[in-house]
């Protein structure tokens, strides 16, 4: 062929395509989402799962660092379990779709559901005066890592029996560690500017404000 | 164990003259990058060594060279099992032996299946190296075709054999199969290319259905 197609990526070069092509499209969705009017939380939704698969996908090359648990948790923190568990099993499916789909997608879409729920949960700790209180989440993102990486886990007991879960468990520690860290990064460079959007595209928050307007 | 022990102190360093002093969110930033790279960058050497670690939990039941020729004790073998009337042509009615210089010696016809065990390997560290000295010195029969993943690499034919080629697999995913690979007798925790060895070590490919 004369085309591109001949063209063979070195594999340093076909992640900075990657990473190049997520940058575009993370830029993309930050300039989408100023047309947007105030409340568009559907809309942000769908924004941030082509987002988080667009990440897991083309940062797959990269052992287990994605931004997918981080948004998930984001998810959860400001519009809480249930839409929350939407955007996780959505993602968990469509980015599956590329990557390998069997019944491991049910447990990863359970786990990051967890997560979710988690950040549901915990969201008055993890957010409060307006803004996010970075270190928690940070710390909390480390902790929603293993949670994933063990309940995905789940999904070896098809192949083996029980006793040898633990010994599974500890053998992918090297991969929590990583799913850990590139968590802590995602929330370092990511959490502040995905909440503001967030915040402005939370239909619930804006009830609450305009509750508590109405009565002062 | 050495090396793991040396990447925690140069873990723990950087996070130490990475994260001194009061906490803000820049801090956290170029931390974040140090810590993402720094492991990033190990992470073979963190893989391996932790697998060497973690092989020692798992309690091998059975010997793993029970039925293998006795001039195989002691030294490494790749076994590729295939579900009868599966198997690559040759390689039918039972497991056949291959010498580590290529000589096919011995078909074991009472063995409940089809495929070989190429052995008397020696001195190989990682089940990836043997692996392809095996399918060398089978001649190419046993030649596989592999996909990339950043967990490993996923065997996806043998020999011109996929998994779903010998077992049903639905278009709506309810079942499927895939090339399980074992060592000594175990189900690995890690891919072949990550699988560290013993002087010893048997590791068996067999298609197995979910």
């Amino acid at each position: 062929m004369l085309d591109a197609h001949a063209v063979t990526l070195s594999p340093i070069e076909t992640f900075i395509l990657n990473v190049s092509l997520l940058a575009i499209i993370g830029w993309s969705m930050w300039k989408a989402e100023k047309s947007l009017s105030p409340g568009s939380d559907a809309m942000i939704l769908a924004l941030l799962g082509a987002f988080a698969v667009s990440g897991r996908v083309l940062l797959d090359p990269l052992p287990n660092v994605q931004p997918v648990t981080v948004i998930i948790l984001l998810a959860g923190i400001h519009y809480g379990a249930a839409r929350s568990t939407v955007l996780a099993t959505s993602v968990a499916l469509v980015s599956n779709i590329f990557l390998g789909h069997g019944i491991w997608t049910l447990y990863q879409a359970a786990a990051w559901s967890l997560v979710g729920i988690s950040g549901s949960l915990l969201s008055k700790s993890l957010y409060f005066s307006g803004s996010l209180a970075i270190s928690r989440v940070a710390a909390f993102s480390v902790a929603a890592a293993f949670l994933f990486d063990w309940v995905v886990s789940l999904s070896a007991l098809h192949s083996f029996g029980i006793d040898m879960l633990p010994v599974y468990i500890i053998s992918g520690i090297p991969f929590d560690i990583l799913h850990a860290t590139g968590n802590v990064f995602f929330v370092a460079w990511l959490s502040t500017p995905l909440s503001e959007v967030m915040s402005r595209h939370n239909s619930r928050r804006t009830v609450v404000r305009e509750t508590v307007a109405l009565r002062s | 164990m050495s090396d793991l022990v040396a990447l925690v102190i140069l873990f723990l360093i950087i996070t130490f003259v990475g994260g001194a002093g009061r906490y803000d969110e820049n801090r956290l930033k170029s931390l974040s990058v140090a810590w993402v790279i720094f492991l990033l960058v190990t992470f073979p050497t963190l893989s391996t060594e932790w697998a060497r670690m973690t092989s020692e939990l798992v309690d091998d039941e059975d010997d793993p060279h029970f039925g293998l020729p006795d001039i195989w004790e002691d030294k490494q073998v790749v076994c590729f099992n295939f579900p009868q009337g599966s198997a690559p042509e040759g390689y039918e009615g039972g497991r056949h032996h291959i010498d580590s210089d290529g000589t096919k010696f011995f078909t074991d016809s009472n063995w409940n299946g089809s495929g070989a065990c190429v052995g008397g390997f020696s001195g190989f560290e990682i089940g990836i190296k043997l692996l392809d000295e095996a399918v060398f010195v089978s001649g190419g029969d046993f030649t596989y075709n592999s996909t990339q993943f950043s967990f490993g690499l996923q065997i996806d034919s043998i020999g011109g054999i996929a998994p779903c080629d010998a077992a049903a697999c639905p278009e709506d995913f309810s079942s499927g199969a895939y090339w399980g690979l074992y060592h000594n007798g175990q189900m690995s925790l890690v891919g072949i290319s990550d699988l560290p060895l013993e002087d010893d070590s048997v590791i068996t490919w067999t298609i197995e259905t979910w």
